[in-house]
C-alpha cells in the first residue's frame, strides 16, 4: 500500500524553495522601501531642526532633560524588570555599536553628510526605543492616564486651532444666529425629551432646529448689531463646552466637582481670552483653544481622581514641561551652543517671505486646514450617500440594475483618472461654469472632493458590504423600512470601515498639487483667506514653490520645515480620525 | 389526546427515541386558521420550489414543517411574511392569508405585514448593539410610544432570558452564548407583540443543552403566539409541535396532521418512509 511506501521513506520531502524564495524577496523589498523612506525622513527633519549645527553637549543636554524622565516615567509605568533591563542594554549597547559602525564607516569607506554618530544614535536607537516604551509604557494603568491627559492637552489645543482657524473664513455672525436660534432650542428639547421620556419633545427636536436655521439665513441681512466676537465664541462654543463637561462629571461626581471642572476652566478660557485681546493676540482663538483644551483635562483629571488608580501619571506632562525648561535654562547658562531650527514658532505663525529667515507657511496652513475640512464634509456625505444607495437601495435587475452596473464600472474607472484631469474640471464647472472664482478655497475644496470621492465611494461600499446580510435580513424581518435597517444596523456596522477610507482619501487630498496649479491657485499669499472665495494658497503649493527658490537656505531649511509641518499636521489629522474610528469601533 | 405515544407501545411509534408528542396541555382540537395558503406555487427562475399547496395553520399552536432539504419548506415560511421579495428571481403565484387577507394582495405593505409576524433565523443575529437595544429595536422603528424598559423586560422573561442578562442589559448582544443570542432574537421578535412566529430552524446551530432551552420556551410562546417552526430534527417536530405538515422532494405538501398521527400512523408510505429515516 501508499501508506507504507511513505512510511518507509518518512514520507519523501516537498521542496518549499520558491515560497521561501518569494518570503525573503518579499521581506527584502518591503524593508528596503521603508528604510529609504525612513532616511529621507531622518535627513528632512535634521535640515527642518538645523540638527547638524546640534552639539553634542546640546543633545546630550536634552537626552537628559527631556528623554531620560520620559523613559523613566515610562518603564515606571510598565513596571516589569525584564522590559528594563533589555532597555538599558539596547540604549548602552546601541551606543557602542552606533558609534563604531558610523566611525568605521567615516574612516574606511566614505564621510557621511550632515550626520553625527550623536544624531545616527538619536534616530537609529533613541527615538524607535522611545517609541517602543511610549507604547508599553501605555499599557500601564500610570502611562495610561499620563497619555490620556496629553492626548486631551495636544488634541485640546490641536482642535482649538483648527476650529478658531475655521472660523477666519466662516460667517460667525451667522454662527451665532444659528446657534442661538436653532442648534440651542433643538438640543434643549431633545435633552428634555429624553430626560422625561416625553417621545413627543425628541421628534419635534429635528423640525425645530431647521426652523431656526433657516431663521438665522433670514435674520443675518436683517440684524445690524451683534455682540462682539470674543461674547459670540463664548456663548456659543465655550458654555456649551463647560456644560457638557459639567454633565459629565456631574453622571459620577458631586455637583461642587461638576461646577468646578465646568466653570473652572470656563473662567480660565474667558479671562485668558480677554487677556490675550488686551495685548494683542488673537483673543477669540485663545479662548477657543482654552476652553477645549481646559474642560476635556479637568473632567478627565476628575474621573482619575475619582477612580483613584494611576494619579501619578496625572505628572506626565508636568514631567515633559519641567524637561524642556530645565534643558533650555542648562544650555542657557552653560552657553552651549544651540541648533537654530526653522521650523519654530515664527514659522507656523508668520507669512512667506523673500528672506529665508523670516519666511512662514502660515497662510498655507490656513488655506490648507479650510479646504480639508470642507473636503472632509464634502466628500463623507456625498460618499456615504452614494455607497449606501449602491448597495442597498439598487435594483439588480431592468434598467436601474444595468444604470447602476454602469455607474459602477464607471466610479471604478474615475478612481484611475490622473488629478491633472480633475484639475481641468474643476476649472471648467466649478471656477468658469458655475463662476465660483479662480483659486478660490471653494473651488478648490469642490474640485478636491471630486477628486478623492470615488476612492471614499469605494472604500465606503466596500464597508457596507461586509456587513452580514443575517443582520440586514433581521431588521427586515421586524418590520423596517429599508431606510431604517440601513440607518440603525447597517451604517452603524459599516462606520469603521467607511471611517478609514476616508482617511486614506483625505491623506491624500491634502497633499495633491497638480489639481490646485489647474484651478489657478497661488503658490504664495501672504495673509490667510478671509472667505471661502478669497485667494488661497495650499501647504503643498507653497513647499512647491519654495523648492524652486535660488537660494540653498530654501531649498534645503524652509522646504523640510515645511514637509515636517505638512506631516505633523496629516498625522494630527489622521490620528483624530482613527481615535474616532477606534471610538465607533468600541461603540457598537 | 396529548400524552399519545406514551399511552402507544414502542413498535407502533415510527420515531425511535421515546418522547411526547404534542404540547402537554393544549387540545389538539384545531382553532381558527391564523395562515392559510391556497394553491400557492413559488418558482426560483425556472425552478419550482412550491407545488400547489394548500394548508390552513391554526392560531396559538405549534406548527412544524419537516421535510428532506431542498422541499421548499423554508421557502414556504419566507412566503408569509414576504421575504422572498427581497430576492429577485423569486415569483409567488396563489394565495397566503393572514388574518383573512391575502399578503400578496396589491395593497398590502410587505414592510407593515412584517410588523405583525415576528421571524427567528437558523443563525442567531443579534445586533451589534446593546441587549436593551436588540430587545428594544422593534419597538423603535415602529415608533412604540410606551414605557420601553417595562416591554423589554417582558420580552426578555418571554424569551426565559432575563434571569440571565438582567445585570448586563447595556452589553453587547453579540457577547452572549449561541444559545443565549438566539433567545434574544427571539426576545426581540416578541417584542412589538406580533401575532405569529416564524422560526426557521432555530436550533440547528446550537449544542443540544442550548436547543432544549428553546424547545423549552416554543412551548411555552404558543400560549399567546402562533408558532411556525422548519426543523430538520424530527424528533424536535415531535417534541414541540401540534400539527406537522411534511414537505417531500419537489416541493409539495405530501401529508399535513396532528403531530401524532403524523409520527405514529401516517398515510402516505413516503411520510412513513422519511420519519423512520429510510430516505431523506
Amino acid at each position: 500500500m501508499a501508506t507504507d511506501n511513505q512510511n518507509a521513506t518518512g514520507f519523501g520531502e516537498v521542496s518549499r524553495v520558491r515560497g521561501i524564495v518569494f518570503e525573503y524577496l518579499s521581506l527584502g523589498a518591503s524593508v528596503a522601501g521603508l528604510v529609504a523612506l525612513g532616511v529621507l525622513l531622518v535627513y528632512v527633519a535634521i535640515d527642518a531642526f538645523d540638527l547638524a549645527n546640534a552639539s553634542p553637549e546640546w543633545l546630550l543636554t536634552y537626552f537628559l532633560t527631556l528623554v531620560v524622565p520620559f523613559l523613566a516615567f515610562c518603564l515606571y509605568s510598565a513596571d516589569d524588570a525584564a522590559v528594563t533591563r533589555r532597555v538599558v542594554g539596547v540604549l548602552a549597547g546601541g551606543l557602542v555599536a552606533v558609534a563604531g559602525v558610523f566611525t568605521a564607516i567615516e574612516t574606511f569607506v566614505v564621510t557621511i553628510p550632515r550626520l553625527s554618530w550623536q544624531l545616527a544614535y538619536l534616530f537609529v536607537v533613541a527615538a524607535p526605543v522611545t517609541a517602543y516604551l511610549a507604547y508599553v509604557g501605555s499599557h500601564g494603568r500610570v502611562g495610561a492616564v499620563g497619555f490620556g491627559l496629553l492626548g486631551r492637552l495636544v488634541g485640546g489645543i490641536a482642535v482649538g486651532l483648527a476650529v478658531g482657524t475655521l472660523f477666519l473664513v466662516f460667517d460667525e455672525l451667522v454662527w451665532f444666529l444659528a446657534y442661538t436660534l436653532g442648534v440651542l432650542p433643538a438640543a434643549a428639547l431633545y435633552a428634555y425629551g429624553r430626560w422625561r421620556a416625553a417621545a413627543r419633545a425628541v421628534t419635534a427636536a429635528a423640525p425645530i432646529g431647521l426652523l431656526g436655521l433657516v431663521a438665522a439665513a433670514v435674520l443675518r441681512g436683517v440684524v445690524r448689531t451683534y455682540p462682539s466676537d470674543l461674547v459670540i465664541y463664548l456663548w456659543t462654543l465655550a458654555i456649551p463646552v463647560a456644560a457638557v463637561g459639567a454633565l459629565v462629571v456631574a453622571a459620577r461626581g458631586s455637583r461642587t466637582a461638576a461646577v468646578a471642572a465646568g466653570g473652572g476652566p470656563l473662567a480660565l478660557a474667558t479671562a485668558g481670552g480677554f487677556l490675550a485681546g488686551s495685548v494683542g493676540l488673537p483673543g477669540p482663538t485663545t479662548l477657543i483653544v482654552l476652553a477645549v483644551t481646559g474642560v476635556p483635562t479637568a473632567v478627565y483629571v476628575h474621573r482619575v481622581v475619582d477612580v483613584g488608580e494611576g494619579t501619578v501619571g496625572l505628572g506626565l506632562p508636568l514631567l515633559l514641561a519641567a524637561g524642556v525648561i530645565v534643558g533650555a535654562l542648562v544650555v542657557e547658562a552653560w552657553g552651549v551652543p544651540a541648533p537654530d531650527p526653522w521650523l519654530d514658532a515664527s514659522y507656523v505663525t508668520e507669512a512667506p517671505s523673500r528672506n529665508a529667515a523670516e519666511a512662514g507657511l502660515y497662510p498655507a496652513i490656513v488655506g490648507s486646514v479650510i479646504i480639508i475640512a470642507l473636503v472632509a464634509v464634502l466628500s463623507f456625505v456625498l460618499g456615504v450617500g452614494t455607497s449606501v444607495f449602491l448597495e442597498e437601495y439598487t435594483a439588480g435587475s431592468g434598467l436601474v440594475g444595468s444604470l447602476t452596473r454602469l455607474l459602477q464600472i464607471n466610479i471604478a474607472n474615475l478612481a484611475a483618472i490622473p488629478s491633472v484631469v480633475y484639475g481641468l474640471l474643476g476649472l471648467g464647472l466649478f471656477a468658469n461654469l458655475l463662476g465660483l472664482g479662480y483659486g478660490t478655497a471653494v473651488t478648490a475644496a469642490l474640485t478636491l472632493s471630486l477628486l478623492i470621492l470615488p476612492i471614499t465611494i469605494i472604500s465606503a461600499q466596500e464597508a457596507i458590504r461586509s456587513v452580514p446580510d443575517d443582520l440586514r435580513r433581521g431588521s427586515d424581518a421586524m418590520g423596517a423600512t429599508r431606510w431604517q435597517t440601513t440607518k440603525n444596523v447597517v451604517l452603524p456596522e459599516a462606520l469603521p470601515g467607511i471611517l478609514t477610507g476616508t482617511i486614506l482619501a483625505l491623506g491624500r487630498a491634502i497633499g495633491e498639487t497638480a489639481p490646485l496649479i489647474m484651478i489657478g491657485a497661488a503658490t504664495t499669499v501672504f495673509s490667510a483667506p478671509g472667505s471661502l472665495f478669497s485667494r488661497f494658497s495650499a501647504m503643498p503649493m507653497q513647499i512647491y514653490a519654495w523648492a524652486g527658490f535660488p537660494q540653498a537656505e530654501f531649498r534645503y531649511g524652509v522646504v523640510a520645515a515645511g514637509v515636517i509641518t505638512l506631516l505633523i499636521i496629516l498625522i494630527g489629522m489622521n490620528g483624530t480620525a482613527i481615535l474616532l474610528r477606534n471610538r465607533a469601533e468600541r461603540g457598537s | 389526546m396529548s400524552n399519545t405515544s406514551s399511552d402507544t407501545t414502542g413498535d407502533e411509534s415510527l420515531i425511535t427515541t421515546d418522547v411526547e408528542t404534542g404540547s402537554t396541555d393544549r387540545s389538539t382540537a384545531v382553532g381558527e386558521t391564523a395562515v392559510a395558503a391556497r394553491d400557492l406555487d413559488v418558482f426560483y427562475g425556472d425552478e419550482q420550489a412550491i407545488d400547489d399547496v394548500s394548508i390552513e395553520i391554526p392560531e396559538k399552536r405549534v406548527t412544524a414543517l419537516i421535510g428532506p432539504s431542498g422541499c421548499g419548506k423554508s421557502t414556504f415560511l419566507r412566503c408569509i411574511n414576504r421575504m422572498n421579495d427581497m430576492i429577485d428571481v423569486c415569483r409567488v403565484e396563489g394565495d397566503v392569508e393572514f388574518g383573512g387577507k391575502n399578503v400578496y394582495d396589491d395593497d398590502v405593505d410587505p414592510v407593515a405585514l412584517r410588523r405583525k409576524i415576528g421571524m427567528v433565523f437558523q443563525k442567531p443575529n443579534p445586533f451589534p448593539k446593546s441587549i436593551r437595544d436588540n430587545v428594544a429595536y422593534g419597538l423603535k422603528i415602529q415608533g412604540f410610544d410606551g414605557d420601553v424598559d417595562a416591554r423589554v423586560e417582558e420580552s426578555l422573561k418571554g424569551a426565559a432570558l432575563w434571569d440571565e442578562v438582567k445585570d448586563q442589559l447595556d452589553s453587547s448582544g453579540l457577547d452572549l452564548s449561541g444559545g443565549q443570542q438566539q433567545r434574544l432574537c427571539i426576545a426581540r421578535a416578541i417584542a412589538p407583540d406580533p401575532e405569529v412566529i416564524l422560526m426557521d430552524e432555530p436550533t440547528s446551530a446550537l449544542d443540544p443543552v442550548a436547543a432544549s432551552k428553546i424547545e423549552d420556551l416554543i412551548d411555552g410562546l404558543a400560549e399567546e403566539y402562533t408558532v411556525i417552526i422548519v426543523t430538520h430534527n424530527m424528533q424536535q417536530a415531535a417534541r414541540i409541535s401540534d400539527r406537522t405538515a411534511v414537505f417531500l422532494t419537489g416541493g409539495r405538501l405530501v401529508e399535513y396532521d396532528d403531530t401524532a398521527k403524523i409520527f405514529e400512523d401516517p398515510e402516505e408510505q413516503r411520510v412513513e418512509d422519511y420519519i423512520t429515516g429510510k430516505f431523506g
